[in-house]
């Protein structure tokens, strides 16, 4: 059945009342890590950083199918399982970049995983055709050809990464009871 | 005393065989000790006199001709009751007895079936602590080992419990957070293995939750029967929807009059009907809104005397 006719389902709910907690903790953590890329440095507004991020192919991932009007719900599931998959990559940048909070960037690289493979469960529980989105031009990691570079970097992957959590916890809510 | 062993191990002069080296406790044992002559250098032309020694204690067999120039004694004991025990096979030589042969045999029980397997799921590591009631000793060397599965990965093993203890921590590594999990304790030794009943959890519905903790209290003074308090929630569970209640009393009196229906992260509570110019102890938990999992401890105790 359509994940919009689910709505009603009680473990349906149970998956998104879940999940949605499980989005405001990794929303937590990401926040809590680009507080320390400010504090480290310096680097806390995207605004200043429009000309350098030019160079740099940085993972954006799009959830175009999460916005309304065109609001696809098993389209968007899957958007999101792999936006997911391609953050808990590009992570290893922001991984190198601060070795002193290795501990928060691996959870939030498990985090990440696991809400990926919740959401995989949820759409095969419901049997719904998972639907494997190209993955645009994630490729390797973008190779910093500065330090400088690298910081701007892991700044532009977390700020993006809390856009892409905000979009997928607002899908998340919308069918939320 | 001189030991007819040949040095690397093999045993050239004799050899012990048992039927297994650990057997249920009480059952039979069998075993056999072949001393072939030609190769006891000493022992050339004659016929060798066998004879057992369980530990310190004799016991006998029955010995006859093994083919060739093979002598072989057969023992049985038919309800072996030590946990352990040094089976000695021994051979008559220039008036002497000499050891030629040596099996060791332990016995037990199976495993023991775990029961009670309960876990916690700590918040400040995300490590999944899991205790169980590991049952009977089995009076052998058992390996336990916790199990864990998700739905999208076969089980692994979780974690092993240290100094025979029966607890261990699953790494938050190993866990589906917020996904169905399948937890097992699995017990094994020679006689056999054994498992516990499988828990099927989400790790986040057995989150232990940090206590919140009560900022400040005071008393709202035109109506002094009324204080205000402001509380927040761990830092841990700042993502989490709760569900708190707070209780209060004076010092002196054994009963709490609880106040419950307290949800949100942070903010304020207000409690009238109080005694005035009385002390009060006041403590709040949480627990998760979805009604899953356990209650805080409640929070460190507050003292506030209301006006008089």
């Amino acid at each position: 059945a359509p994940l919009a006719e689910l709505s009603g389902d009680q473990d349906f709910q149970l998956f998104l009342h879940k999940n949605l907690e499980f989005t405001r903790k990794i929303k937590g953590d990401v926040a809590a890590l680009q507080r320390v890329v400010c504090d480290t440095f310096q680097l806390c507004k995207e605004e200043e950083l429009l000309l350098v991020q030019q160079d740099l192919r940085i993972t954006q991932v799009a959830l175009e199918q999460c916005h309304r009007p065109g609001f696809q719900a098993e389209a968007c599931f899957s958007q999101i399982r792999d936006g997911l998959h391609a953050y808990h990559s590009s992570l290893a940048a922001v991984l190198e970049l601060l070795p002193s909070h290795a501990g928060l960037v691996e959870t939030l690289q498990l985090d990440a995983a696991n809400l990926s493979s919740n959401i995989q469960q949820q759409m095969e529980d419901l049997g719904l055709a998972t639907v494997t989105f190209p993955a645009e031009d994630r490729g390797p990691l973008p190779a910093f050809s500065s330090r400088f570079q690298h910081q701007v970097g892991g700044f532009l992957i977390l700020a993006n990464f809390q856009r892409f959590l905000e979009t997928a916890y607002r899908a998340l809510r919308h069918l939320a009871r | 005393l001189l030991l007819l062993l040949r040095l690397g191990g093999t045993l050239g002069c004799a050899s012990v065989e048992v039927g297994s080296p650990v057997v249920p406790l009480g059952s039979a044992v069998t075993a056999s000790c072949s001393v072939r002559s030609r190769l006891c250098r000493g022992l050339q032309g004659g016929r060798a006199r066998i004879s057992w020694m369980l530990d310190n204690e004799t016991v006998a067999g029955s010995q006859g001709c093994g083919g060739g120039d093979t002598e072989v004694s057969n023992l049985t004991l038919p309800q072996f009751n030590r946990t352990q025990a040094k089976l000695w096979c021994w051979v008559e030589w220039n008036g002497t007895k000499q050891r030629v042969g040596l099996a060791e045999i332990r016995a037990g029980y199976p495993p023991a079936k775990p029961s009670n397997l309960s876990c916690l799921l700590n918040l400040s590591d995300y490590g999944l602590t899991c205790r169980w009631q590991p049952g009977a000793d089995s009076l052998l060397p058992t390996s336990v080992v916790l199990k864990c599965s998700t739905s999208r990965a076969p089980a692994v093993t979780g974690c092993t419990p240290q100094g025979g203890r029966s607890h261990c921590t699953v790494p938050r590594r190993l866990l589906q957070l917020y996904g169905q999990m399948e937890i097992w304790v699995a017990a094994s030794n020679a006689l056999g293995t054994a498992e516990s009943e499988r828990l099927r959890l989400d790790p986040m519905d057995v989150a232990q939750l940090e206590p919140p903790a009560l900022r400040s209290i005071q008393s709202v003074p035109p109506q002094t029967d009324c204080v205000t308090l402001a509380w927040a929630v761990a830092p841990s569970s700042a993502h989490m929807e709760l569900w708190c209640e707070l209780r209060y009393r004076p010092p002196e009196d054994p009963n709490w009059v609880l106040v419950t229906g307290i949800v949100g992260q942070a903010g304020t509570a207000q409690c009238c009907g109080l005694l005035f110019g009385t002390p009060y102890l006041f403590q709040m938990r949480c627990r998760r809104h979805s009604a899953r999992g356990h209650w805080s401890e409640w929070s460190a105790a507050r003292n506030h005397t209301t006006h008089e």
